[in-house]
């Protein structure tokens, strides 16, 4: 008999040309399937150019010399280069520490984000410092410790005269801007004293330049410029000298002052070559992700039958007795088909008294009756030492006992 | 439109001069140039469209035996056809070519099946055959995949694509592995013909023919009635009875899906559930039986006929169970085993061997088998053929870990619980065994032998 016959007929399939499709065909199903997609993609493209050409001039950043918002401070700009004043709008640390020389004012507007090394490049320029609104890390680094930050104090309610003989506060008379300033040094220009020593504006002398920082920055914004005598306050303060830098930093600028960085620029360094053939060398991925992207043909699908992982209740099973701790159970389990094991071997019943089956044992092993028994039908073991234990002397048994 | 490496190559040797004249030029040139030697390329490639395909497959195949799939391309375009041929099958039905160019089962999935790609350059108008070595790891019905043919251009730097589904399907046969247990289970049936007359007259034997006395025969079964109507002596000879009927049913539902391993060693048969050893024990005593005289069926059942054979005998037998036996799959049900029984009791009226391949779940025996096993053992010779795990009986000896020896615990537990089962079984008057999946054939022929022999049939 010769099994399953081996295969006998074979089939073969009629001459087939093409896959019936023309290029229209094909030009149309893909249509069809991306038109979505190009749609889309379409819409958002059109939406963009709209915003882009709908979107209203000047900036929203605060404090920004463009920004005409109430929040911006657009017109202390015009103001300041309408009378001859060249403001220099920049939003990195390295360029403010570039274009502030000698000569030339320095305004800082509400930095948050600055970090260690830009701080000090901003502390080591050699132009006037005006500081708006500055944490106190920088307050501090730029006036050598002598003016510090104060917990939040609220503002006055009533103007407050300066009484100080800073030109700039003299000019502008009273003011109703917040102290948030004090000084630790004795002797240092404060003007508008506020309640425990704080003070709206805190000016130092310094390695030949000055220092002015006042905490409140309202008094360049568009909407509070025209209070009291803020607008005198910054003409004065920003119109020192015919320069000035205007720094509003970029969160996430990074930036540190050129000299000071210790790596060498990379442009320096790489070869001229280096930035054309990186972008050549990522041209030819793409271009081999295209290959290697385009399938020989789509993949054959198979239906799998179910199947089950086999033992998975055994070893649940034996998974909750370990959790239980149910060592009684388990060393019966063992004993019981140990026990069962050899009754078989020496011809026994399956129904078997203890007795018996200790008995037959005890002839086939020569072995001690009452160790016998407590091998078999002894008490539970008492830890899992013992159960380890308790199986291997059960296996030993299990092996001494031959067919008689 | 598809790309080669060597689009890729073209591309990257553009590195050179971008890097010695580093300007916006060199870079807008290079890829003109690149751009437009590929286009070029793809109109020149010939149509993938243009060429006949024809694909010849075997109908059916057993399992494990290699198979090949051929295709017979033409070009009937006026260009000259470079192409990458894939002709695409199922995975169970992919093969890798060993070290030694030996074929085995394409098993990696992140490998292509090479084996299935073929390079092709035909001149106009002429044809060339593509053989597709297959090896067939599972039973079923596997429907072939497109035939994908990528031309490539004179230049070979891109080209064109096009999948064709030309058909074709094969059905795999199950593997019968266990046919080597037949030749020695055969020699034991015609042992079983020629014993002594006494030793096993009695229910279950007829009576055969008459010969002459030689010396050596028992006295006993000297035919004297015989004797005297001749002039020599003459005694009865008896022979094993044949046209028994013999019925298998095979359980196709839940518990058939546990995988419990391959069912032999060395085979490449990927189901590896318990189906996979109850359809090889069929089959061997399908062909045992058969050799026997006996009539022999099998039934594939969960809550419905899956498959059935009956009527067939002789050379038509195996190949009619091959092919029927070929497309069941383990079904998620549970089985209804009284539907079980009444397909038997409908099909079968006389007294029958019927062998229930299943497994010896406690629970869904008691559930199940018990309470309906009686209407079959009251009028047949009912044998339980439970395939056992083989995992289970490895973790009954572990001992290494506390872990191990609880799991050992567990499985023993376990089995108990079976051996109570088929106590049950065995007082309500039925043969059980549990065997390990590539013992479960040869145990069943035994067990058939051996109730033949015992005339119980």
């Amino acid at each position: 008999m010769s099994a399953v016959a081996a295969p006998t007929g074979t089939w073969t399939s009629t001459a087939v040309t093409g896959d019936g499709t023309t290029l229209g065909s094909r030009s149309r199903r893909r249509w069809r399937s991306a038109r979505w997609l190009v749609g889309g993609l379409a819409a958002l493209l059109l939406a963009v150019l709209v915003l882009a050409v709908m979107r209203p001039p000047g900036s929203a950043i605060p404090y920004d010399p463009g920004n005409a918002r109430p929040d911006g401070s657009r017109a202390l700009a015009q103001v300041l280069e309408r009378q001859g004043v060249r403001v220099e709008h920049v939003t990195r640390v390295a360029d403010a520490a570039r274009a502030a020389g000698a000569g030339t004012t320095l305004l800082v507007t509400p930095a948050p984000y600055l970090l260690p090394e830009q701080v000090t490049d901003i502390a080591a320029v050699e132009a006037d410092l005006v500081l708006a609104g500055v944490d106190d890390g920088l307050l501090r680094a730029t006036t050598a410790d002598q003016v510090q930050r104060t917990p939040w104090i609220p503002g006055p309610v009533e103007p407050v005269d300066p009484g100080c003989d800073v030109p700039a506060a003299v000019a502008a008379g009273p003011s109703l801007l917040v102290p948030g300033l004090e000084s630790v040094a004795p002797g240092l220009s404060t003007c508008w004293a506020g309640p425990e020593g704080s003070a709206v504006l805190a000016a130092v002398e310094q390695d030949g330049r000055s220092v002015v920082a006042v905490d409140d920055p309202a008094f360049l914004r568009n909407d509070d410029v025209l209070t009291e005598g803020n607008a005198a306050l910054a003409l004065h303060l920003l119109g020192g000298h015919d320069h000035l830098v205007w720094l509003v930093p970029d969160p996430a600028d990074s930036t540190v002052a050129r000299d000071r960085a210790d790596d060498p620029d990379p442009a320096t360094v790489l070869p001229t070559w280096f930035g054309a053939a990186f972008w050549w060398a990522v041209l030819v991925a793409l271009v081999a992700a295209v290959w290697r992207g385009r399938r020989l043909g789509r993949l054959v699908a198979e239906q799998l039958p179910v199947v089950v992982p086999s033992a998975e209740s055994a070893r649940g099973r034996a998974r909750l007795y370990r959790r239980a701790r149910a060592r009684g159970h388990a060393a019966a389990g063992l004993r019981a088909a140990t026990a069962q094991a050899m009754a078989q071997r020496l011809g026994l019943a399956r129904s078997a008294h203890p007795d018996a089956v200790v008995d037959a044992v005890v002839r086939a092993t020569g072995r001690d009756p009452h160790e016998v028994a407590a091998l078999i039908y002894g008490p539970p073991p008492a830890d899992d030492a013992a159960l380890s234990e308790l199986a291997r002397r059960l296996d030993t048994l299990e092996s001494e006992v031959h067919r008689p | 439109m598809a790309l080669s490496w060597r689009a890729v190559a073209l591309a990257a040797l553009g590195l050179v001069p971008v890097a010695i004249w580093p300007v916006p030029g060199t870079v807008l040139v290079w890829a003109v140039v690149v751009v437009a030697v590929c286009v070029l390329d793809v109109a020149l490639a010939a149509s993938p469209r243009q060429v006949t395909v024809q694909r010849t497959v075997p109908s059916s195949v057993r399992l494990g035996t290699p198979a090949t799939s051929q295709l017979v391309l033409t070009n009937a375009a006026r260009r000259r056809l470079r192409a990458l041929v894939r002709d695409a099958w199922p995975p169970s039905l992919a093969t890798a070519l060993d070290d030694d160019g030996g074929l085995r089962p394409h098993t990696d999935p992140a490998q292509p099946a090479r084996t299935a790609r073929h390079t092709v350059d035909l001149p106009a108008g002429e044809s060339a055959r593509l053989r597709t070595p297959l090896l067939p790891t599972r039973r079923g019905e596997r429907t072939a995949g497109p035939v994908t043919i990528r031309t490539l251009g004179p230049l070979r730097l891109a080209g064109r694509q096009a999948s064709i589904d030309v058909g074709g399907r094969i059905r795999v046969l199950p593997e019968f592995a266990s046919r080597r247990h037949l030749p020695s289970r055969l020699a034991r049936l015609r042992e079983m013909d020629g014993r002594a007359s006494v030793q096993v007259r009695g229910e279950g034997t007829e009576f055969d023919s008459l010969r002459e006395y030689v010396v050596g025969d028992d006295v006993r079964s000297i035919d004297w009635r015989a004797t005297a109507r001749g002039g020599d002596v003459v005694v009865r000879t008896w022979r094993p009875e044949r046209d028994r009927r013999v019925v298998v049913v095979l359980d196709t539902g839940r518990t058939s899906a546990a995988r419990i391993g391959t069912a032999f060693e060395g085979s490449v048969n990927t189901g590896g559930t318990r189906l996979e050893a109850s359809v090889e024990a069929a089959l061997l005593l399908g062909a045992l039986a058969d050799r026997a005289g006996d009539r022999f069926q099998v039934l594939a059942y969960d809550r419905r006929l899956r498959a059935r054979v009956a009527g067939a005998s002789g050379p038509r037998l195996l190949p009619a169970m091959a092919e029927s036996l070929a497309a069941v799959e383990p079904a998620l049900l549970e089985t209804d085993w009284t539907g079980l029984v009444g397909q038997v009791r409908a099909r079968v009226s006389q007294r029958a061997l019927v062998v229930l391949l299943t497994s010896l779940d406690p629970a869904v025996v008691e559930t199940g088998l018990l309470p309906v096993i009686d209407q079959l053992s009251g009028t047949h010779q009912v044998v339980v053929a439970a395939v056992s795990d083989a995992e289970v009986a490895a973790m009954r000896s572990g001992r290494e870990s506390i872990e191990e020896v609880y799991d050992a615990a567990a499985a023993a537990r376990g089995d108990l619980e079976r051996s109570a089962v088929a106590a049950v079984l065995r007082q309500h008057g039925a043969e059980v065994f549990e065997a390990l999946p590539d013992q479960l054939a040869p145990r069943l022929a035994d067990t058939y032998l051996a109730l033949k022999a015992a005339g119980r049939l």
